[in-house]
């Protein structure tokens, strides 16, 4: 313990280390030659969809000469490095104000007889139950810092749910994602064992609670109470973590600390600049953020009323410009992530933008269309074609994606949601 | 108990049934297909249109109409007629070059198999009568804190319940997380320090004056230095163009003229590269560090000189503040609104906050009201106050107000009075503003004044203790003496009690709890300091945070009567019960129908009220958007907040008299305040609070469909929606939902950009079979409902202005036309007006009732409606139609239903 701590206090490198003992013992020993750099996968999801008319590259133009669509222009500088893909789904979505609800789970509703809402795990909790092993989070949850029904998103907190459908919470806002990852803990190691040991009693406790409660319950309501049991079991496993890295100082910041107060396109700004910082510090490596529609709008000066906006067909003018410039400046923002992502270097040298996987889209896709949904992939992580436009079979599953990229970060799970095949047209 | 005896006890309001179903649907017909079943007679229209290719011959892509059940009852075949009504939903199927079935049949056929499936997945997700064992919502958990420990949290925190639709009373929706555990213990030991904290500052007093005057040196000092400023600037600006315009700077400065684009005040503030011309600085002006030239141009202009001047020579400065508009940045000069910073070290409580208050002679009634909220930034209005009192005789308004340990920041302590709308939002402030300076040459006329401004905070020692702090029996400050081991563990057996709703702890877990105080005293924590961290960790126990009835054996059993009062207190209060209740023996119905009367009596069954008229009605939406300042200026904050509250009041006030629920649909009466009493031009307020008026025999007001912030839901803030009014009606009045808005119809986009009347625009739904098989229902009332405009106020003519190729308004293209309201309901009868519309909607009671009975039935027993809860709606009409729906007949047929009294 000794030794390693000690290693730990002289270790100027940003990357965290591995969780566990013999592991952080290994890498210390071959630090001479870094490891590989691990895969990513980050999911950045906004409400409302997008304007179909100018989002969409031309169908007819696939492959790579295509002609950038207009709703795509900011993205220009970064055209051989992402691919749109059209014309896949999630065919049990019924819900036309439901961007995010099952956009990664493409859950049936209505599955569970005698229950009137359903979900299944997500894609990006089925890779971090691989890739969240060595990591301080095993993956990290991003909300916007406004409230999820006006961005259109629809129920849930946070855009991931958990191996039994349940959601799951996410951080609110910068400042808190911020504080999450980066906040130092100082204080003395014993007395944070001694912190442990006080929270298992405390989880000792309420177990205690729900055991004696759990004694007098019938079938259904014992279901009920197991996400109680479930919950303190998944604390129990944040503790353990926890144990695990106790000593282990957080990682310097490689950006100042946001301010509060952020809203819409600032947010948004600083939120990504988190993201790469996050993947920067290896402190996760699976991330998910759902993003704002509404507070970005209102920020760029737009004063249709978001779902309003999805709603252009009706009149068009005002309504259908409004929906352009939300693309144009989400595209704007994407772009810069990318930036980002090319401009940060790992431990061998090589671009961050090339161990990450990242999906960018919606579960809506305009007014309550729930085809064709819009879905942007980039980065190098999960060995995909890159500056194509691809046009999928119509009502191709979301969820074929989706298993595309887990293959590729090498979470080989042999399906998800609905899917029925990896999308091989997808395959580099 | 033994067993099977709980259908025996409970059979009392069984009899006849099969009666009361058939008087039902005999009284409202059958609104909706109840029963997931498609009419066998649209076989034709497969036959016709899709069986040669999805038939016996052919299986394209692998799917056959041929054999659909037309009696759904599994999901396999749910699947299948959702697949159906996607593919002609979205034009799909039948495909384009193969022939189309005629546009009648297919909106017959859509708009059945659309509610066939709405039926499908009730009768599928039925949960067989079912009652899950639920968890606290977000609002019973901060209502059960404030029964236990007498104080009120903020809950924003923990994650928002519901979402899919349902009641947030729904138990299956209601999950639990790991986070949230780890929430319920924060958010109780917050509970606990501000229990505490109103504890130990129970007696403390404190007050505060302030008076009006204050504000009149600030202004009269600022005219001063204004002058001042304005002639040494003037002096400064003639030294610079002097130097300007010496020949041997010629050069320099038409450099400078091109660089600042021959702006002069730009120009000015490069007084530095002008040989000769002086630093601004020698004439008093002084930026600390930022450019000396840029307070020199500001104070040329004296910007709002003159309005600072009328302020000062206004009659009553000298003895009190005039509310005006914004002028200065408020930190300079404040002459919009009076802020109230209540200090800091002043402890959480029950305050009173009095104005004495006057309205100026001749002010217009529109500018008579005073809002006060807090953080005049941010500009939270928390209630809105007509001025009647004249200068020589001022009024004074008392409003209770309560701080909490949430009131820690200078953002949410800071109280404000400001003139109702004189500056809501900057954009709205100053287009007010401009108005009057182009009226008056100086702004805002000076409309209401005040004398003097009290803050006080009133002591809590009257107060009960709450029963949190009865059981807990203990010192509540470390100057007394630690408690020894046997008390302590006697109290915290009574605290669990008593949190527990009556149930006692199991000693092992009492147990526990004394060694987790004893690991926070070895840690160093102080006796109170391990107290508050053992009892938070109560608060966060599942006895605490689910609402269990045991039922080991699975069996279908009558609640015990301790189970029975915490569902009545859930159902009517949101809160835990209370003594009385838990004490009453509820297995007599007069008992019962007693209590029952109690706690409806009681200010807390506002928690029950609020809430179900909220997500009953939907009126979320009401907090979706703005509304458009510059088309409806009268609609502002204060307007918006009373416009919601008489929604509330309305059903409060029906609620306090049973009065009937008829009165919802249509009123001789409106319950509203003065606020709303100005907006909609009705007299009779006498108040400051909500009351009953009569309404003369032509008012469009009364009941549901009168109210602004109804119609205010029905638009976008801009612009009216017939759609969203018309399916809001068919959803909530009329017991015929619409089915939800089904995914991927092609959008009708031919008419964007033409110049049409909403009817004009509205008709394309009826063109395409896939829309009109809903919008031929919707629509028409929508029209009906079409004298209201997007703020709720009664309007003869609307218009619309199309946009031009650069997004502006172009008023050439703009067209009027007078409202035409008359239409006729899909299959109904034709009205000519709202008048007309309105008794019809009135005259079916009985739809509106049904649909309020199965709303109760979700909120109070947590679960979704289904098909076998027919009866007991039948019971609740039929009991409440002997006394002419009487509102608090459905509630009393529902409390002594069997489904209420068992588990």
């Amino acid at each position: 313990m000794k030794t390693r701590r000690h290693f730990l206090q002289s270790s100027t490198s940003l990357i965290a280390l591995p969780a566990l003992e013999s592991l952080g013992f290994r890498r210390f020993a071959s630090a001479a030659t870094p490891a590989a750099p691990p895969k990513r996968l980050v999911f950045l999801g906004f409400g409302w969809g997008i304007t179909t008319e100018t989002w969409f590259p031309d169908i007819k133009q696939t492959g790579k000469d295509y002609t950038l669509p207009e709703g795509l222009k900011p993205l220009a500088r970064h055209k051989a490095d992402f691919t749109v893909v059209q014309g896949l789904w999630n065919k049990y979505s019924n819900e036309g104000h439901w961007g995010s609800t099952m956009w990664l789970t493409g859950a049936n509703r209505f599955a569970e007889p005698g229950q009137t809402f359903h979900n299944s795990i997500s894609a990006d909790q089925v890779a971090a139950a691989k890739l969240g092993m060595e990591t301080r989070f095993a993956s990290l949850q991003l909300n916007g810092s406004e409230n999820a029904e006006a961005s259109g998103h629809g129920p849930g907190l946070s855009m991931a749910w958990d191996v039994s459908g349940k959601p799951i919470g996410g951080h609110k806002g910068p400042v808190e994602a911020f504080h999450r990852l980066f906040s130092k803990d100082t204080t003395p190691i014993e007395q944070q064992k001694a912190m442990l040991a006080q929270k298992r009693s405390v989880l000792d406790t309420v177990m205690e609670n729900a055991k004696a409660m759990q004694r007098g319950l019938g079938k259904n309501d014992r279901a009920k109470l197991d996400e109680y049991f479930q919950g303190i079991r998944d604390i129990e496993t944040r503790l353990a973590k926890d144990e695990q890295w106790i000593g282990v100082l957080q990682p310097k910041s490689p950006i100042p600390q946001p301010q509060e107060g952020l809203a819409g396109k600032e947010e948004i700004k600083i939120m990504y600049d988190i993201i790469v910082a996050a993947m920067q510090t290896d402190s996760t490596r699976v991330l998910t953020y759902r993003q704002p529609v509404s507070t970005l709008m209102t920020s760029i000066g737009i004063k249709v009323a978001p779902h309003d906006m999805s709603h252009y067909h009706s009149t068009m003018g005002e309504k259908y410009a409004a929906s352009q410039q939300r693309d144009l400046v989400q595209s704007e923002l994407l772009a810069g992530l990318l930036d980002k992502l090319k401009a940060t270097k790992e431990a061998d040298g090589s671009r961050l933008f090339d161990h990450v996987a990242l999906a960018y889209g919606s579960n809506i896709r305009t007014e309550h269309n729930l085809d064709n949904c819009p879905t942007l992939l980039t980065g190098g992580g999960a060995g995909i074609k890159l500056g194509h436009n691809i046009v999928a079979p119509k009502d191709t599953p979301l969820c074929n994606t989706w298993l595309t990229l887990l293959h590729g970060i090498g979470v080989n799970v042999e399906r998800h949601g609905d899917s029925s095949d990896v999308l091989k047209a997808l395959i580099a | 108990m033994p067993k099977n005896k709980g259908s025996e006890t409970h059979s009392m309001p069984m009899h006849n049934r099969h009666l009361n179903v058939l008087l039902l649907w005999a009284l409202i017909g059958n609104l909706q297909a109840a029963e997931p079943v498609m009419n066998a007679k649209h076989r034709a229209l497969l036959k016709e249109h899709c069986v040669s290719c999805h038939g016996p011959e052919k299986q394209k892509g692998k799917f056959r109409v041929d054999d659909l059940q037309l009696t759904i009852t599994n999901v396999e075949t749910a699947e299948k007629w959702q697949k159906v009504l996607n593919a002609m939903n979205s034009g799909d199927m039948p495909p384009e070059d193969e022939k189309q079935p005629a546009s009648a049949a297919k909106a017959d056929f859509l708009d059945d198999l659309a509610n066939v499936m709405v039926a499908a997945r009730r009768t599928l997700g039925d949960q067989k009568g079912v009652i899950t064992m639920r968890r606290l919502n977000r609002r019973e958990y901060k209502n059960t804190l404030r029964e236990l420990l007498g104080v009120e949290i903020n809950v924003a925190e923990l994650p928002p319940d519901g979402g899919s639709g349902a009641f947030d009373t729904v138990g299956s929706n209601l999950f639990m997380s790991a986070n949230q555990i780890e929430q319920y213990q924060a958010l109780g030991r917050e509970a606990l320090e501000e229990a505490f904290a109103w504890q130990t500052a129970a007696s403390v007093t404190k007050k505060l004056h302030y008076e009006g005057e204050t504000t009149t040196p600030k202004v009269k000092d600022f005219v001063k230095y204004q002058i001042n400023a304005r002639e040494r600037a003037q002096k400064w600006v003639k030294a610079v163009d002097d130097a300007a315009a010496k020949p041997e700077n010629k050069e320099i400065v038409a450099k400078i003229q091109e660089e600042v684009k021959n702006n002069v005040s730009r120009l000015r503030r490069e007084w530095a590269r002008i040989p000769g011309a002086p630093n601004p600085r020698t004439f008093g002006f002084d930026k600390k560090g930022e450019n000396d030239a840029d307070l020199a141009n500001d104070s040329l202009g004296a910007g709002w000189l003159k309005y600072h001047e009328y302020y000062a020579q206004m009659p009553d400065v000298d003895r009190g503040a005039y509310l005006g508009t914004q002028t200065r940045h408020p930190a300079e000069l404040n002459v919009n609104y009076i802020e109230l910073l209540v200090p800091f070290d002043w402890p959480v409580g029950d305050y009173v906050v009095r104005v004495r208050a006057a309205v100026v002679k001749d002010a217009p009634a529109e500018r008579r009201f005073l809002d006060f909220g807090i953080h005049a930034r941010t500009g939270k209005v928390l209630n809105t106050y007509e001025i009647t009192g004249t200068i020589e005789q001022p009024q004074t308004i008392e409003i209770p107000l309560t701080l909490t340990r949430a009131n820690l920041s200078r953002d949410n302590r800071s109280l404000f009075f400001r003139e109702k709308g004189s500056w809501d939002t900057n954009e709205e402030g100053g287009r007010k503003r401009a108005e009057a300076v182009k009226r008056n040459g100086i702004g805002p006329e000076l409309a209401l004044w005040v004398d003097w401004i009290e803050v006080e905070r009133v002591p809590n020692a009257a107060k009960p203790v709450p029963p949190g702090f009865t059981a807990l029996k203990l010192p509540l400050d470390d100057k007394l003496p630690a408690p020894a081991a046997a008390e302590l563990r006697a109290a915290f057996e009574r605290f669990a009690t008593e949190a527990f709703r009556g149930t006692t702890p199991p000693p092992d877990y009492v147990d526990r709890l004394m060694s987790l105080y004893d690991v926070r005293r070895k840690a160093g924590d102080k006796p109170v300091a391990a107290l508050k961290e053992t009892l938070s960790v109560v608060l966060a126990s599942p006895m605490f945070l689910y609402l269990a009835e045991p039922s080991p054996d699975e069996k279908r059993r009558a609640l015990t009567s301790a189970e029975l009062a915490t569902r009545l207190s859930y159902f009517l209060w949101s809160a835990p019960p209370d003594a009385e209740l838990r004490k009453s023996d509820l297995s007599k119905p007069e008992v019962l129908a007693a209590q029952t009367n109690r706690l409806l009596d009681d200010p807390r069954s506002e928690g029950f009220l609020t809430a179900f008229v909220h997500q009953w009605l939907g009126l979320d939406r009401i907090d979706f958007f703005e509304v458009n300042r510059a088309l409806y200026p009268r609609f502002d904050s204060g307007t918006k907040v009373a416009a919601k509250g008489e929604i509330h009041e309305t059903i409060a006030h029906i609620m306090r008299h049973n009065s009937s629920l008829r009165d919802l649909l249509k009123a001789d009466y409106v319950v509203i305040n003065r606020v709303l009493a100005h907006y909609y031009g009705i007299e009779g307020v006498k108040g400051a609070g909500y009351e009953k008026v009569s309404l003369p025999k032509d008012s469009p007001r009364g009941g549901l469909l009168g109210m602004a912030a109804i119609h205010f839901m029905g638009g976008n803030g801009e612009r009216t929606s017939p759609v969203e009014r018309g399916a809001w009606v068919l959803r909530k009045l009329l017991h015929d939902p619409p089915p939800p808005a089904p995914a991927n119809v092609p959008a009708i986009t031919r008419l964007a950009g033409k110049v049409l009347t909403t009817h004009e625009r509205l008709l394309a739904h009826q063109e395409d079979p896939q829309c009109a098989s809903c919008h031929r229902k919707i629509d028409p009332i929508g029209f009906g409902l079409e004298n209201f405009d997007a703020a709720g106020q009664w309007r003869t003519e609307d218009s619309y202005t199309a946009i031009d190729a650069t997004g502006k308004p172009d008023p050439k293209s703009k067209k009027a036309w007078p409202i035409e309201a008359s239409a006729a309901l899909f299959q109904g009868p034709a009205f000519k007006d709202y008048f007309a519309l309105r008794d019809i909607i009135a005259s079916k009671s009985n739809a509106f009732a049904h649909s309020f009975s199965e709303a109760l039935i979700e909120f109070a027993l947590g679960r979704p409606i289904g098909f076998r809860d027919e009866p007991l709606i039948a019971d609740m009409l039929k009991q409440s139609s002997k006394k002419d729906l009487a509102i608090r007949e459905f509630i009393h047929a529902l409390v002594s239903s069997k489904e209420f009294h068992t588990k």
